[in-house]
């Protein structure tokens, strides 16, 4: 990780950041702070969780190889054998 | 009745109402907009999210009490209302919305359940959608062994 650089910004003032990605906090709540982004259109602006949540997805999407699936399956699930819900009366609406 | 190719189970009969849209679709999987919960007698409590038309692409996951009991809801008001649900509290485990975590493997068996973003499925009309929690209350790679393991009893999704 690189060290941070921590900036205090009031409503209304702007942080840039090179030469064509400008930042200005518009207003802060007990909420969050609401900030607007100025940048060029091929400048990706992510929320960090979606970013996560991308990348989390990517991994989740693998899945199993078939091969693997029966003997994945039974080390995944709980040693009880107690059946956790009924398959699958709740979705016959 | 139409048929769903999966990665796991073959070609299964699927019922146009057993099939939940994705309007906003799956960060990462941007073109996937339709899946199918599968759930089995050999694998419960994992279940499987089955994209409709990519059998490659099948999620494992868990009814999210199933990986953490006290799991609190936040999904964010615009969520709710892309879900079509009501926007002024959370919904019912259970008996409104379906609320999964989706699993991840990571070499060796060794999983994690993505606790920050769970995947919504609202029963009717059905609907999906995965809810990305703005706090930072949970983690996207929970471990699942141990959680899961001690898990005993009946649990709503």
């Amino acid at each position: 990780m690189r060290p941070v650089l921590v900036l205090r910004r009031r409503p209304g003032e702007c942080v840039l950041i090179g030469d064509e990605i400008e930042i200005e906090v518009l207003a802060v709540t007990h909420q969050g702070a609401k900030i607007g982004i100025r940048a060029p259109k091929a400048t990706i602006v992510l929320r960090k969780e979606l970013r996560i949540t991308q990348e989390q997805n990517a991994l989740a999407g693998q899945g199993l190889s078939t091969a693997d699936f029966r003997d994945a399956i039974k080390k995944l699930r709980p040693k009880t054998q107690e059946p956790t819900f009924l398959p699958d009366k709740r979705f016959e609406n | 009745m139409r048929s769903v190719e999966t990665k796991y189970f073959g070609t299964l009969p699927c019922a146009e109402e057993s099939v939940f849209e994705f309007p906003l679709a799956l960060p990462g999987f941007e073109d996937q907009r339709a899946f199918v919960l599968i759930e089995t007698p050999d694998s419960a409590p994992l279940v499987f999210l089955q994209s409709l038309y990519r059998a490659s692409l099948c999620f494992l996951a868990f009814p999210i009490l199933v990986v953490d009991q006290n799991y609190q809801l936040a999904i964010a008001p615009e969520d709710l209302e892309a879900l079509s649900l009501e926007t002024g509290r959370q919904p019912a485990l259970g008996a409104e919305v379906v609320v999964l975590a989706l699993v991840s493997l990571h070499g060796g068996f060794v999983a994690t359940a993505n606790l920050m973003a769970p995947v919504v499925l609202n029963l009717k009309p059905r609907r999906g959608l995965q809810a990305i929690r703005r706090d930072r209350v949970y983690s996207h790679q929970h471990p699942v062994h141990g959680q899961a393991e001690a898990e005993r009893g009946c649990v709503p999704c």
